[in-house]
């Protein structure tokens, strides 16, 4: 009998003492994520505003990118979802703007890219956000490991014929790496792609973010 | 009563192993004179070299080990080594590639495991993976034939001189697996050097190691099986997964066993008795798995070519099959095979 | 119970190492240890994790029936990680991009729970946040011993990064050991992980091996404590 009594009483009082116990970790847990929660936030964009400003120049812009952006989604883009576009202003003028583009051809799979072009239509920098490329080989797209993907700083639609647009093997204009053609290429035409977007939408993008100051869907 | 007990394989073979080896060795060298017809001194160099090192390394070792250095040197078997080594590496490797490729192949891959006998997986390929994975550059950049002048090879092995243009090529399964929308023929004919089936390089050197294969199945060094279920299953998926000449062909049957490390791996790599299974049975499943694998690998997976790893995969397998495949003993009516014969 | 502090610092760092003799929290020491910064981020983690942890099981040791022992430990050490991760993304926002799911990870490492186990919940908090610290630098050591080799045979390079962790006066602490080196890629793969921990492994038990030689008096009195133990009790 007394142990069957005393069941319900021991499981009562380890629930109390277990609940007890969560509620003081879940108060530490709270009270740290309270504490830390604006200095994450802020780490947060300044590890994606560095990530914008490496590929656009110092000076060439004076908002912050963060604060305009646009919602796109465009084949041209490749990107699997809508993703956001950075827009960049010097003294309330278009100066440049961030696409993210996705070259769905790599050779393991799809690379994703992060393409800034400035009002004019020349590229100002391209970066690689993720890929799966073949270490030693196609990783050389990575800034770390080769200088390849600054080739594209300067080049546009008018100073690069569409049919340039390739690997040098494919008779293009850029160089591809020892052992590995086709992960270049498929950042090039990806790359390319994204301008022919640009070209095609260039005021339009421009006019949605100046006259909302909100994220916006495009087209 | 006095019972021996001796485990099986219960055949008693009066070959030595240095006899085998040695007849390996001589079965490899019609492969390697066509080879050096078409790259110059490279693949002699290469085979050179890799024998030095593996002779050296094994040495090393076994001096670290305190056993008789040439007792076990005697044997050839790190010769054996060192001359696959030489001949699966690109001609004209740099020397601390095959330095690389053959201290992983003897060190880690033969005698951390005990020498001789005691390594589940062939040390020459697993050599050769390392530096596949270590140094792609330099393993995907093979000569082109006739291309490579001697003093220009020497530099490009000693001093690390870069290729010069036109000096190295893509090979024949590099082309195919990179080709974006052309035909077979029309790759074919925008390939230098193309000849009946394959390239012309590769595809000689394959029949070359293909009569000196024949020649050791004529002598009885090995059996048929492994060979035949390797050649035989990358015929069948080739002929199955062909696609004909269109731009998504994956090369047709006759290409795939005359491209690439194909009749090397088929006569030299799998046939290795430590690292394959034991059966007869066992190793045509075995040769079946890694030709199935190898054609995987070539036609979807991210490596042109793929013995070395599907010989390591087969590898890992090899007791497994063994386990499967135990032959009927004799005066018992059937073979128990499968897991849980043990106690019944 | 008196605690020999002088055993329990030659446990941790050498007689039962966490890392090269229980063979404990293998995924992280082998997935965080292909450069020196990773490494040294984890380690620093999985050690502060592991000394609060300790202490706080060995203060509510007294409170907790057996019954929900494990759950309340896991509580714990659920909760020390938590916290861990947010103040690394807080601080070291880039180094915990890169660590990534090895950071929550480390609530699954052996290692805590094992020490909560099989010390914290018998000593005292003291003698506990003491085990705790020096298993956690023993575990640390060899993860940054890992990461150094890896990183010198991968790269060439030694300490690149290092500014993720240690801010701004590390940024050229970049240390160019081979001009114009190759790049082994396979010690920054993962086989590089398992063979540089195999060689670390064997360089332990020959060094061992070598000081039992040395003293043929104390083999029999040490035996026990020389048995490679893959459990997490302390050999006493």
């Amino acid at each position: 009998m007394s142990v069957v009594d005393s069941m319900p009483r021991s499981i009562r009082k380890n629930a109390v003492v277990l609940g007890l116990f969560a509620a003081i970790t879940v108060a530490i847990v709270a009270l740290i994520q309270q504490g830390t929660a604006s200095r994450i936030e802020q780490a947060r964009e300044q590890a994606q505003l560095q990530a914008l400003s490496e590929i656009l120049p110092a000076g060439s812009y004076d908002n912050n990118l963060l604060e305009h952006t646009l919602i796109l989604d465009d084949p041209l883009l490749g990107n699997r979802a809508a993703e956001p576009a950075y827009l960049a202003f010097l003294a309330g003028e278009p100066a440049a703007i961030i696409l993210q583009a996705t070259a769905p051809d790599g050779y393991s799979g799809s690379i994703r890219l992060l393409i800034g072009i400035t009002a004019d239509g020349n590229l100002a920098g391209v970066r690689v956000l993720e890929h799966h490329e073949t270490p030693g080989l196609g990783d050389k797209i990575e800034t770390g490991k080769s200088d390849w993907i600054h080739s594209f700083t300067g080049k546009s639609l008018i100073n690069t014929d569409s049919d340039r647009w390739e690997v040098r093997k494919n008779r293009g204009d850029f160089d591809q790496f020892a052992g590995a053609t086709i992960t270049p290429s498929a950042v090039v035409r990806a790359v390319h792609k994204a301008l022919q977007f640009f070209d095609a939408h260039n005021e339009q993008l421009f006019a949605s973010a100046l006259s909302s100051p909100t994220p916006e869907e495009l087209p | 009563m006095f019972l021996s007990q001796v485990t099986s394989p219960h055949t008693v073979r009066h070959d030595h192993t240095r006899n085998i080896m040695r007849r390996v060795i001589l079965a490899a060298i019609p492969g390697l004179l066509v080879s050096c017809w078409f790259f110059g001194l490279g693949p002699l160099f290469n085979v050179l070299l890799c024998s030095l090192f593996a002779a050296g390394f094994e040495s090393l070792v076994l001096k670290l080990r305190q056993r008789p250095i040439g007792f076990y040197l005697k044997d050839y078997s790190v010769l054996v080594t060192g001359v696959l080594l030489g001949l699966a590496l690109p001609p004209w490797s740099p020397w601390w590639l095959l330095l690389v490729a053959t201290g992983f192949a003897v060190v880690f891959g033969k005698q951390l495991f005990g020498g001789l006998g005691q390594n589940p997986f062939n040390p020459a390929m697993l050599g050769y993976v390392v530096v596949l994975v270590s140094f792609p550059v330099d393993m995907t950049s093979w000569p082109a034939a006739h291309a490579v002048t001697f003093s220009g090879g020497l530099s490009h092995m000693f001093a690390g001189t870069p290729w010069l243009d036109g000096w190295s090529q893509a090979t024949v399964l590099d082309s195919l697996k990179n080709n974006q929308g052309l035909t077979l023929d029309e790759l074919w004919d925008g390939y230098t050097g193309f000849g009946w089936l394959s390239s012309r390089d590769s595809e000689l050197v394959n029949l070359a190691f293909l009569l000196g294969g024949l020649w050791l199945l004529h002598k009885k060094v090995y059996t048929w099986h492994a060979p035949a279920g390797m050649l035989g299953a990358l015929f069948v998926m080739s002929l199955i997964f062909w696609g004909g000449n269109g731009s998504e062909s994956n090369g047709s049957p006759l290409f795939h066993l005359f491209s690439g490390a194909t009749m090397l791996g088929a006569f030299f790599i799998i046939t290795d008795p430590v690292s394959s299974a034991t059966s007869t049975r066992g190793r045509l499943l075995f040769g079946i798995g890694v030709g199935i694998l190898v054609y995987i690998i070539r036609s979807w997976g991210g490596y042109p070519d793929a013995i070395a790893f599907s010989v390591l995969l087969m590898n890992l397998c090899a007791p497994t099959l063994d386990y499967f495949t135990r032959p009927r003993t004799y005066g018992h009516d059937k073979a128990k095979r499968g897991f849980n014969t043990e106690g019944q | 119970m008196s605690v020999n502090y002088r055993e329990l610092t030659i446990n941790g760092l050498w007689k039962n190492n966490p890392g090269l003799v229980q063979l404990l929290g293998l995924c992280p020491l082998m997935g965080t240890s292909n450069s020196t910064v990773n490494a040294l981020g984890l380690g620093i983690a999985t050690l502060l994790v592991l000394a609060c942890s300790n202490a706080a099981v060995s203060m509510i040791r007294n409170a907790v029936t057996p019954a929900i022992r494990l759950p309340v430990f896991v509580m714990i050490i659920a909760a020390l990680t938590t916290c861990i991760e947010l103040l690394m993304q807080a601080y070291t926002y880039q180094l915990y991009m890169i660590l990534g799911v090895f950071i929550p990870l480390i609530t699954t490492n052996c290692i805590i729970l094992g020490r909560a186990e099989a010390f914290a919940a018998k000593n005292n908090v003291l003698s506990s946040a003491y085990d705790g610290f020096i298993m956690g630098l023993g575990f640390a050591l060899v993860l940054l011993a890992i990461g150094i080799v890896r990183e010198l045979l991968g790269t060439g390079m030694l300490f690149a990064n290092m500014h993720l962790l240690l801010g701004p006066i590390a940024t050229n602490w970049t240390w160019v050991v081979f001009e114009n080196y190759q790049g082994f890629l396979l010690a920054i793969l993962p086989p590089g992980a398992f063979l540089v921990m195999g060689l670390l492994i064997a360089l332990k038990n020959h060094i061992d091996d070598r000081v039992l030689a040395r003293k043929p008096v104390e083999v029999v009195t040490s035996a026990a404590a020389d048995r490679r133990v893959r459990v997490t009790g302390v050999v006493e």
